[in-house]
């Protein structure tokens, strides 16, 4: 290499970092700014309101995950005296208050000689226990307490078998639980030495395999495979025997409901984020800084900087209160930059602060209900992995997480979240930020504004991707316990709408901001070059192999079914996508160039020959 | 040397033309008037002299930078038509903010924002915006477009809603920058403060520059000063080709020449006092910007001047 090129290398690399010190500290400087100014607008009685309420949910967070919700607490009164076999019933339960029997009963005695129980008139009970050891209820209330200490009795009687150091006593019939993943083919053995294997029976919800009618074992070191038996209510996986009535699907509430914490403040951040970036919008505010030698990617970072630490710091700070690992703070972290992203792209489209608040509270349920309703399948299916919370959970739980389900958790929140910037950046500017336009409208110029020649429309297809994979994923979720007869056509559906406005959009965009000529020509290789774009970035779907999402039918619906190993059939699966995607999304392009109307009923085509090509695979090959 | 260079500069807005090919130089130390009726596009070419709108085509330089280049906006101190402030901020705190984030040294920032407002009249410094009056913004709103003291300011409407004392002290401070070397880019509905202090003026219409040069050059070009010769007798049929009185009228038993220029005045005098008459009075009037600009806002604009 010459010195000339070494010197213009030296020199491109030195221009290079002096442009990223004066945009850092530029940003720094709004960032600092931003703070001082957002400072000056809270005033001290806010303040108190709002660190009064962090600390209540943060307690009530805690002690829901501790104890429980506790609302239940000593709802019912039963008259029972200390000697009677009951009393330890309802003073194990947290349910009821034990009362004796002479407070509550006319009779002095407590014992009734006919099947009436004659209840003092100033007495408060709903269930009352006599001496011969007769239940009854009385009053309103009474019925619901009769059925809730029959229960109590129940679970009384089982923790006390629980607790006997002779489990051949207490259960005759031994029952092994294994919890497995439900995709997971294969049967389970039972845990008895000499019991019988029985076909496995797989649990339509709680993915549990039931096996065995083996001998009581408990000094017997169990089967052939490690017991996997998940603590009731507890998260864990720790081994326990109970009654068959005990079993229940493994619901991990506590990580649960700590994992639920980091969501919480991310809904309040968004409000005053959402806030700060629409007051530049009203009055014009941002003009005098879009003058200024800031650009506008330094201005939207440096207000975005705090928000953002500030969620890193409570996200930190929460993973420190409840013990979570670092996996916790990068599972929860691209939550949180999702969260601004979207309230930040929000805030640029609405037209005034109360559709901000629309729009706002939009993202805050759709986002909260995306995390934490696959969250709470944890234990028991892979769907609970498109969300990142699950990961949190699963970290709180001391599970091992691999770096494949940690991409595939956060990798569309990454980027979805790099897009909704990208998207709200473009309008980021006078002409577009203070326009007083339609949501519709203002995606579009946002969408517009990314076109900026024919190649850039592939690029969109893709940068389109996450989108579509999430919605496809959130599809999947909600439709996960709806019997399949329902939820593969909706699945397919969803599956291919979502597609076709992904190739289409941009296209539709560009002709009606006219960054094209709306001629047939134009329209066909637009499309072509969408379509191909969208089928080269739908190859990146094919991460869901790694965590086994196909294997679900609901899964193959969304995603098609599995590659074949035969070469010919793998040419055509390979090149029939790209055929289906060019060809829709040339449908879509020559309808966006005669209109709106023209595009509904274009795009409205390209669904319907997506969705019979989807089922005619899914026919097929599945 | 031309400090701002115009060319050609074009904006589209959908199928609306805001602005098309306006093209212009405007000399340091100059004050440019730019005029026009509302939607003539006069905001909209000060913006993109500003940067903060993206020209469909054509070129804007500000000392060879183009607009939206970081060093161009040091150069330049922009004043919106309104005064988009951070109503929670103190005035001190506000102009602080924007002089860091010109990268002035605080000490130097701290100096310039006090004198600003001390040439500005400004009391209550520490005082909220949101809870200044509109003039007093208005201070707020210059003092920050002077914080990075910049060789160009765009001037947008300065004095639009003020008082007759706040409008006239703007006016002056304007004026004083002029003559301390500002460039100033200044647009006014107000005529009367564009013609006391601009140097060259662009009138607007429809988009297009219609009307271009001093204040002495668009009157001459739009009607320049008129004379009107008084006198005993009737002089105008003496009056030789290309000196034609405009108008001949009778008024309190005299006859007023309307003519054009001070040749076709001695032309009347002379054929007043062969028909044995005199002359005996001759008055001047210079039409107001005003005037011109109603006259020429009011013609349609032929396609393609600029």
């Amino acid at each position: 290499m010459s010195d000339g090129r070494v010197r213009a290398l030296v020199e491109r690399f030195g221009r290079a970092c002096r442009h990223l010190r004066e945009t850092s500290a530029r940003t720094g400087r709004i960032a600092r700014w931003e703070v001082r100014r957002s400072a000056g607008t809270v005033d001290r009685k806010t303040v108190i309101a709002l660190v009064v309420m962090l600390l209540a949910v943060g307690t009530a967070g805690f002690s829901a995950a501790d104890d429980g919700l506790g609302l239940e607490r000593e709802i019912y009164v039963v008259g029972v005296d200390e000697g009677s076999r009951y009393y330890d019933v309802a003073a194990d339960s947290e349910q009821f208050r034990p009362v004796p029997l002479a407070d509550v009963i006319a009779e002095h005695d407590g014992a009734t000689d006919g099947d009436d129980i004659v209840v003092r008139g100033d007495a408060t009970v709903d269930v009352v226990v006599t001496r011969d050891g007769r239940i009854g209820h009385v009053g309103e209330n009474g019925a619901a307490a009769y059925d809730e200490f029959r229960t109590a009795i129940e679970t009384y009687n089982a923790n006390l078998m629980a607790d006997e150091e002779d489990h051949a006593a207490a259960y005759p019939v031994h029952v092994t639980l294994e919890y497995r993943d439900r995709d997971r083919p294969g049967s389970t053995v039972s845990g008895g030495d000499d019991g019988d294997e029985t076909e496995a029976q797989t649990g339509a919800v709680d993915g549990s395999n039931e096996t065995g009618d083996g001998e009581s074992a408990a000094d017997d070191g169990g089967g052939d495979e490690p017991l996997q038996v998940p603590a009731i209510g507890g998260g864990g996986s720790t081994p326990s025997t109970g009654t068959p009535g005990s079993i229940a699907p493994p619901f991990p509430f506590t990580s649960l409901v700590l994992a639920f914490l980091f969501v919480v403040p991310m809904n309040f951040v968004i409000q005053a984020y959402g806030s700060t970036i629409m007051d530049e919008r009203v009055k014009r505010r941002g003009e005098l800084l879009l003058v200024s030698p800031a650009s506008r990617s330094e201005i939207v970072a440096g207000k975005t900087l705090p928000y953002l630490l500030g969620l890193v710091g409570v996200v930190v700070a929460i993973a420190l209160a409840i013990k979570g690992g670092p996996v916790a703070i990068a599972a929860a972290l691209p939550i949180a930059l999702l969260f601004l992203a979207a309230a930040f792209v929000g805030a640029m489209f609405a037209r005034s602060f109360k559709e901000l608040t629309f729009v706002t509270v939009t993202i805050s349920v759709a986002l909260t209900t995306y995390t934490f309703v696959p969250a709470i399948f944890t234990d028991v299916t892979s769907i609970a992995l498109i969300s990142p919370l699950t990961l949190v959970v699963m970290d709180l739980q001391n599970e091992p997480i691999q770096l494949g389900e940690y991409l595939f958790s956060t990798g569309p929140f990454y980027l979805s979240a790099a897009v909704c910037f990208l998207l709200g950046l473009g309008v980021y500017r006078e002409e577009d930020m203070f326009a007083q336009k339609p949501i519709p409208a203002k995606v579009l110029d946002a969408i517009a504004n990314r076109v900026r020649g024919p190649w850039s429309l592939p690029l969109l297809s893709i940068l389109f991707l996450p989108f579509v994979f999430a919605s496809q994923l959130l599809s999947v979720a909600l439709l996960f316990a709806v019997p399949q007869s329902v939820a593969i056509p909706l699945v397919v559906l969803v599956a291919a709408s979502v597609e076709e406005i992904a190739k289409s959009i941009h296209v539709y965009a560009g002709v009606t901001r006219s960054r094209f000529d709306a001629t047939l020509r134009t329209a066909v290789v637009m499309g072509a070059l969408s379509g191909g774009g969208f089928f080269v970035g739908e190859k990146l779907t094919h991460v869901v192999q790694f965590v086994g999402l196909p294997d679900l039918a609901v899964g193959t619906a969304a995603f098609g079914p599995a590659v074949s190993s035969e070469p010919l059939v793998l040419g055509a699966v390979f090149l029939a996508p790209l055929a289906l995607h060019v060809g829709t999304a040339i449908c879509s392009a020559v309808g966006a160039s005669r209109g709106r109307a023209g595009y509904a009923l274009g795009l409205l085509t390209a669904v319907l020959v997506h969705v019979a090509y989807n089922l005619g695979v899914f026919v097929l090959v599945a | 040397m031309a400090i701002l260079e115009v060319t050609d500069l074009r904006k589209v807005y959908g199928g609306f033309t805001a602005v098309e090919g306006s093209s212009f130089e405007i000399e340091r130390g100059e004050v440019f008037g730019v005029v026009g009726p509302n939607g003539a596009g006069k905001t909209t070419t000060l913006k993109m002299l500003a940067g903060l709108i993206e020209p469909t085509a054509g070129t804007a330089a500000v000392a060879g930078h183009t607009p939206g280049d970081a060093e161009m906006q040091r150069q330049l101190g922009f004043l919106p038509e309104e005064s988009p402030l951070y109503e929670e901020m103190t005035a001190i705190g506000y102009l602080e903010f924007f002089a860091d984030l010109y990268d002035v040294p605080g000490d130097v920032a701290r100096e310039r924002i006090h004198d600003s407002l001390d040439r500005l009249d400004l009391e209550h410094r520490d005082r909220r915006i949101g809870n200044m009056s509109k003039g007093m913004q208005r201070k707020v709103a210059i003092a920050r477009a002077l914080v990075n003291d910049p060789d160009v300011l765009i001037f947008d409407e300065p004095a639009s809603g003020l008082d007759p004392l706040t409008t006239n002290y703007i006016i002056e401070f304007t004026r004083e920058l002029s003559d301390e070397g500002k460039t100033i880019v200044f647009s006014a509905h107000n005529l009367f403060h564009v013609e006391s202090i601009c140097d060259r003026i662009v009138i607007m219409n429809d988009g297009r520059i219609v009307a271009r040069g001093t204040l002495e050059e668009i009157r001459a070009a739009h009607g320049g000063t008129e004379y009107h010769v008084y006198a005993t007798a009737d002089g105008s049929d003496g009056l030789p080709d290309g000196h034609g009185p405009i108008e001949v009228t009778r008024e309190n038993g005299q006859v007023r020449h309307l003519v054009a220029d001070m040749s076709a005045v001695e032309a009347v005098r002379e054929a007043v006092e062969a028909d044995g008459g005199r002359v005996t009075d001759i008055q001047t009037q210079t039409p107001s910007l005003e005037e011109i600009f109603l006259d020429v806002a009011s013609e349609p604009t032929a396609e393609g001047e600029s």
